[in-house]
């Protein structure tokens, strides 16, 4: 059995660069024996990412990006790992499409297919019976190369490609489509005759659900780092709310909180408290992300806005889904009374892509709509149970 | 939220996660059982997705 990573591991926003680093460390902890290379490990620039590299001993692969200068390849091209009676090579390929960012005028990405083929020839010669691409092309060039590439067992494709749960056959080659962010592991069998060459091959990938059990040290290592990583970015919130608030104080159109809408809006706050809008906030504290502003946008009022959610000082008042986040600022109410609706695009500002990949307003609305008292949204919530950060299931 | 995005949130705890323990379990005894068999289990584009929000 071989684990491997295609690549785009590195988070997307400049606050999480210590995510980075501890992805790099979970990886080598796991045994990973090849991991892939986009261009978002490149954000923070080549030097970043060869420094964690070298300090968590990852062993990154990449055949195709190279520095302009010495026309060397900056990482790895391959390795070539004995894995059971089978010796895998396995190699990673960027395309030559994207952006390199802060490295573009140090580096630049060589055409795949022509790499792809001396690299398949080279490993081979090298004994490899098995060749493994991680190919951050994207779908269609994945394919496209297994292809035209003679020599590659499977291919698993990364870079924006959608969840397909049964790879397929490309001439010879498997190709696997995990999805992203992960949310599935996916999983390519192949068969060897004799020689430890590739017979047959198949391919599927699996949603890690809460069913899938959970290793104590892994467990361990997320939670220290969590929690750790929470209470720095709670201090760096903390420092820019304090900067936010004098710059807000000025603002004529303002958030004012739940607690004084509800005092002509009894019933309605009545009712918003049967749903698990109002306890929207304590998801974040039990899952260790309220300090983390790609989450806290949907679970307070007014997110860094005038008057709006701040910084932790603002909990009491602030905290939870609440009257403003679908019927705008309190300050605007009388022009908003005649002119705002509640629509889909109110609610899909927070659940949509990953948030709710399958949210459907028609069946969603009923459940939380002023008049429904049952509270089967918060029922909802603990019946799945959400105080721990690895089950936490609830959301919003 | 709702059942299936609550699974799909719970699923982005860490595919490393689940990665151990299906490789540990599953996929590594198959291996052991079937030396003609090689099992490649494979994540792609994390995008530092340690946990879900929430």
């Amino acid at each position: 059995m071989a684990l491997v990573d295609n690549g785009g591991f590195y988070p997307e926003t400049d606050t999480q660069q210590d995510v980075a680093g501890f992805m790099c460390d979970a990886m080598r902890t796991l045994g990973t024996v090849a991991v892939g290379v986009s261009e978002k490990e490149l954000r923070w620039g080549v030097s970043a990412l060869k420094a964690q590299v070298a300090r968590s001993r990852i062993p990154l692969v990449c055949a195709n990006l190279v520095d302009r200068s010495t026309r060397r390849p900056v990482f790895k091209p391959y390795v070539v790992e004995k894995i059971g009676r089978a010796k895998v090579g396995f190699f990673g390929l960027m395309s030559d499409k994207v952006d390199l960012g802060p490295s573009r005028d140090s580096l630049k990405v060589d055409e795949p297919a022509v790499v792809a083929q001396r690299l398949v020839d080279e490993m081979r010669k090298k004994g490899a019976t098995v060749v493994v691409l991680l190919s951050q092309l994207g779908k269609v060039e994945s394919e496209d190369l297994a292809a035209a590439v003679p020599g590659i067992d499977a291919v698993i494709c990364g870079h924006n490609v959608p969840l397909i749960q049964k790879g397929r056959m490309v001439k010879n080659t498997v190709t696997s489509y995990g999805g992203e962010q992960g949310q599935y592991i996916s999983r390519t069998l192949l068969t060897l005759d004799a020689r430890g060459r590739v017979a047959t091959g198949e391919n599927e990938s699996f949603m890690l659900g809460p069913e899938v059990g959970e290793k104590p040290e892994i467990v361990k290592l997320v939670k220290d780092f969590e929690d750790a990583f929470n209470e720095k970015l709670r201090k760096t919130e903390k420092e820019r709310a304090a900067a936010a608030v004098t710059e807000n104080s000025q603002a004529t159109n303002h958030f004012l909180g739940a607690d004084l809408c509800i005092r002509c809006h009894a019933d309605q706050g009545e009712q918003w408290k049967t749903t698990s809008h109002s306890v929207a906030w304590q998801t974040l504290v039990d899952a260790k992300k309220d300090a983390t502003p790609e989450c806290i946008g949907c679970h307070v009022v007014g997110f860094r806005q005038p008057g709006g959610y701040q910084t932790g000082a603002d909990a009491p008042r602030l905290v939870n889904v609440q009257c403003e986040n679908c019927h705008g600022m309190g300050t605007r109410h009388e022009e908003y009374a005649s002119s705002l609706r509640i629509s889909p695009a109110t609610c899909i500002q927070c659940h949509q892509g990953e948030n709710d990949p399958e949210f459907n307003w028609d069946k969603k609305l009923p459940m939380i709509v002023h008049g429904n008292l049952s509270g089967e949204t918060i029922a909802k919530k603990k019946s799945k149970g959400s105080s721990s950060m690895i089950k936490s299931t609830g959301s919003h | 939220m709702k059942d299936l995005a609550s699974r799909f949130r719970a699923a982005a705890v860490l595919a490393i996660l689940a990665l151990l323990a299906l490789a540990g379990a599953n996929a590594l005894s198959d291996s052991i059982q079937q030396p003609d068999k090689l099992v490649i289990l494979s994540t792609t584009d994390a995008k530092g997705k340690t946990s879900p929000c929430g």
